[in-house]
């Protein structure tokens, strides 16, 4: 069952919410700024969630306190995240690294972690993401909100809603990964964060006219994305060997694209619902293989690439559109320069301005360890999504599975899961 | 044009010259009158020569019984006198809480807590942003857990939490550097003005500790800020009447009941200053500690304004239209501790000043009363009594206000407003941070004289006065240890938020 996407808290099955702040431990010199890059500002309208669930075993132990004295040590590292955005005359923002913090909510759930997981539509673990997006009013929004839920058996969800200005995926899961091991106890030797040129290594510094971000019309303060459509969030796991391999033939030693299959496939069954006009141009994002992390760890530098083909999606092979994925354009050079220009002020969106794929499966998310012990499940979605659509993969438990996080406009949702299933990507 | 500067600046240095000479010429002026009296009497004995001498000596017929009958007559008369003195009070040592970074609350966090609590009245938010502005705090004081929830969660046991939290920690703290044993603590004194559970704070203490069974407790709460003084003049006198004791002070302010949860201006400013501290004090009136001990108290002066009813309701606790209660500060406050200050000093005066001082004092006192009323009062020189001042860090308005009064340099008060700056206005134990930084700082010898002044409501003005005993190395821990090299640091007046 597809869950709307609702700007806001965790309710439902959530109860007893407590909000209350934690920050940086040493105090941030007073005036520093941070300031957000083309490519960020192209993001604002995004948020990246991520949902983690440890066992009780893991989890039973561990108190609200430690958790939150483990923050400080995250946030102390990363302190100019916990600022909050102000405007300069000419209307571009920036952060004001006044050591405001992060908002971190504490919830009950009255399931176990067994039933909670047995739930067939992942996207349940939306509830365990508090979200709120930054504005109406800047100075008060925080720029991320960590959830802590306890469920009935003890066990433990953690939640993290993180604004896509301030980093990436990629950025989110190493700040997380960060966290665990302060909470674990271990001595975590970071790097001093440089204030150098965040910027990417960009091959293809030519493209103008990026089509993989569209302009929306003005959202002020309130950074909301547009849509006419209301959005539903569907998610699954898929098994590679069931599911994927027999769309592909096998080309002997060669490892088989995972992430570009399920793309493929996913943009066929999309292509077919949507019949006209098809989606013939997508997006693609994915790590920058040359991304020179973990130095100025936390920042932008997803590649954002687009994929135009010239025949009928529906009707192509997934052999197809995986050789056309291949010739993908790295666009971040031309979204970096409209996303910084009219100093900030005009409004984007990335992720669904056209059908996006996002690549995350390279990630080991399991690696975040508690006490040793591996989440029992991770899941990822984005919010304020484009009308176009999204499609989040990332690892699952078992290294043989993928999940998958989809988002579509509701009224297209139930004609592509039906596609899937016909695709053999769902159970009937 | 650099010739009219000139005749000022030189009547300026003597004048200075002129002063001290007076000083001097008062101050020692028994040793003055002595020296031209053993001065004639030398003389004379030298004129005299040996034999004469003693002649002068053997025409005093001394007796065997009357020499005996004299000395015994002196040595009882000094006895009477040793037994009679007031024992001397000794401070061992002091503990300071140091709150943990995870409890920080900077201005930008506040003020956002603060937007969201109070989201319908935003005249209520200026309010507290015009005072936290010009507040004299930093972005490193403290409130406890409990206050960090939107909105607040001041629960009894999170109370209860907090005050565990911080009186162990200072307890523990000065069991460490005092090598004292919990079974050896006689006199056991809590101050806690807003939080008074049953069983009382200084029954957790003994329950958390197991102090003795004899032990003398006592819990003074409603007090207020002054009440660290308070327990410091109840120490001195059960130490007076039990010999051979200790005692155990232990001074605080528990935040969380208190903290302010309506909307009413004059009563959010409590929530704007108060933060999360403690202190703890080992006094002793044994013999054995006269080498350890880091002070003597030389005299402790407490004036209550209660009386005047203008004073009593200054500082009221009430509840508001709505029903929350708050601490409602009355906007004569400035005023009124002016008035406590000068009934305080004109106590403590006279006990402490050199008679230089009081002399001047004394010739404007009977020039004013007889011949010219309009004389200004001469205000006495309380530098010339102190090495050091610990000023109550209420709030910047009050250290400004004594400074003026008793014209103090910007290094006498630094304690003080740096103490306001890095932990905020932690109530009763303000005091011992101040000394602390003081130490700190390395700037405490040997006889070096302190005076603490206290404000709190009631209104009450009290006043300590020790010695230091021995020269004070700089701590190597304490709340200080990490940031003295940061301080003094230059306070704005108002910071831009």
């Amino acid at each position: 069952m597809g869950r709307s996407q609702e700007q806001g808290q965790g309710q439902g099955p959530i109860h007893s919410i407590r909000l209350s702040t934690v920050g940086a431990a040493r105090p941030t010199e007073t005036g520093t700024t941070h300031e957000p890059t083309g490519l960020d500002l192209a993001m604002k309208l995004h948020y990246l969630k991520a949902a983690y669930i440890y066992s009780p075993e893991t989890a039973r132990d561990l108190t609200v306190r430690h958790m939150k004295d483990s923050m400080f040590m995250l946030f102390d590292q990363i302190a100019w995240t916990t600022g909050r955005f102000s405007r300069r005359d000419s209307g571009r923002p920036y952060i004001k690294c006044n050591d405001s913090g992060t908002r971190f909510v504490e919830g009950q759930c009255n399931l176990t972690v067994e039933e909670w997981l047995s739930q067939p539509d992942r996207s349940v673990d939306e509830f365990l993401v508090y979200h709120q997006p930054i504005g109406p009013e800047l100075a008060i929004s925080p720029l991320i909100y960590v959830q802590l839920t306890r469920f009935k058996c003890g066990g433990l969800g953690l939640g993290l809603s993180w604004a896509n200005i301030i980093g990436d995926s990629f950025s989110l899961f190493y700040a997380f990964n960060f966290w665990t091991k302060a909470i674990t106890g271990e001595t975590i030797h970071a790097p001093p964060p440089s204030r150098g040129d965040r910027r990417f290594q960009s091959p293809n510094p030519t493209v103008k006219d990026p089509v993989s971000v569209k302009q929306v019309d003005p959202v002020g303060d309130l950074w909301v994305t547009p849509n006419n459509k209301k959005m539903a969030t569907y998610c699954f796991n898929l098994s590679v060997a069931d599911q994927i391999s027999p769309h592909f033939p096998v080309n002997g030693i060669n490892s088989i694209p995972v992430f570009e299959i399920i793309a493929g496939i996913i943009w066929k069954c999309v292509a077919k619902v949507r019949a006209e006009p098809e989606p013939v141009t997508v997006t693609i994002i994915k790590k920058d293989p040359n991304d020179l992390k973990p130095n100025n760890a936390i920042r932008n530098s997803q590649v954002i690439s687009s994929v135009q083909v010239d025949f009928p999606v529906a009707e192509a092979t997934v052999e197809e559109l995986v050789r056309s994925m291949g010739e993908a354009k790295d666009e971040r050079f031309g979204i970096e320069e409209i996303g910084g220009s009219c100093d900030g002020n005009l409004d984007f969106v990335v992720y669904g301005a056209k059908l996006t794929f996002v690549d995350l499966s390279g990630e080991d998310l399991y690696e975040a360890r508690v006490m040793g012990k591996s989440p029992d499940s991770v899941y990822c979605n984005v919010e304020g999504v484009g009308e176009e659509g999204l499609v989040v993969v990332y690892a699952a438990a078992k290294s043989e599975e993928r999940g998958v996080t989809v988002t579509l406009p509701e009224g297209e949702m139930e004609m592509v899961k039906l596609e899937f299933k016909k695709c053999g990507l769902i159970a009937p | 044009m650099p010739q009219a500067p000139m005749p000022e600046l030189t009547s300026s240095v003597k004048l200075k010259y002129v002063k001290l000479g007076y000083q001097y010429l008062v101050n020692h002026f028994l040793s003055f009158l002595l020296i031209p009296i053993m001065a004639i009497g030398a003389v004379e004995l030298l004129r005299m020569g040996p034999e004469e001498i003693l002649n002068v000596w053997n025409s005093l017929e001394f007796d065997l019984v009357q020499v005996l009958c004299t000395s015994f007559f002196v040595i009882f008369i000094s006895t009477v006198y040793f037994m009679s003195k007031p024992r001397t009070i000794y401070l061992v040592d002091y503990s300071c809480y140091k709150p943990p970074v995870t409890c920080r609350v900077p201005f930008a966090t506040f003020m956002e807590h603060s937007r969201l609590i109070l989201k319908d009245k935003p005249k209520s938010v200026e309010f507290q942003m015009r005072i936290l502005e010009r507040s004299g705090l930093g972005e490193e004081t403290s409130l406890p857990p409990a206050i960090h929830y939107i909105p607040p969660t001041p629960t009894m046991d999170a109370a209860r939490s907090e005050a565990q939290l911080v009186i162990f920690t200072a307890m523990d703290d000065l069991f460490k550097k005092t090598g004292l044993k919990p079974k050896d603590v006689d006199i056991l004194i809590v101050n806690c003005s807003l939080f008074s559970p049953t069983p009382s704070l200084s029954a957790m203490v003994i329950n958390k500790y197991k102090l003795r069974s004899n032990i003398k407790s006592v819990n003074l709460s409603g007090m207020g800020c002054s009440a660290g003084l308070i327990s410091v003049d109840l120490a001195r006198d059960l130490l007076q009447v039990h010999p051979n004791s200790n005692a155990i002070i232990v001074s605080t302010e528990i935040i969380t009941p208190n903290y302010y949860q309506g909307n009413e201006r004059a009563m959010l400013l409590p929530n704007c200053l108060f933060r999360m501290g403690a202190a703890a004090i080992l006094m002793s009136n044994r013999r054995s500690d006269r080498w350890r001990a880091k002070y003597k108290l030389s005299h402790l002066v407490r004036t209550h304004r209660g009386s005047d009813d203008k004073s009593f309701y200054c500082v009221y606790e009430q509840e508001d239209k709505e029903g929350h209660v708050g601490i409602n500060l009355s906007k004569d406050l400035m005023a009124i501790a002016g008035e406590a200050l000068k009934a305080n000093i004109t106590t403590i005066g006279p006990l402490v000043l050199p008679a230089s001082e009081q002399l001047l004092f004394l010739l404007s006192l009977i020039g004013r009363k007889i011949f010219n009323p309009k004389l200004k009062p001469y205000i006495p020189d309380f530098k010339l009594a102190f090495e050091h001042f610990c000023i109550h860090a209420g709030g910047r308005a009050v250290i400004d206000e004594l400074q003026k009064n008793l014209q103090l340099s910007g290094e006498h008060v630094e304690a003080s407003r740096m103490t306001l700056h890095r932990f905020g206005n932690t109530s009763s134990s303000s005091l011992w941070y101040e000394l602390s930084y003081i130490e700190s700082k390395g700037r405490m010898r040997r006889g070096d004289r302190v005076w603490q002044i206290a404000f709190g409501s009631g209104f009450k003005c009290n006043s300590a006065v020790w010695k230091c005993n021995r020269t004070i190395k700089t701590p190597k821990d304490g709340p200080w240890s990490d940031c003295i090299d940061r301080y003094p640091v230059f306070i704005p007046e108002v910071v831009k938020l």
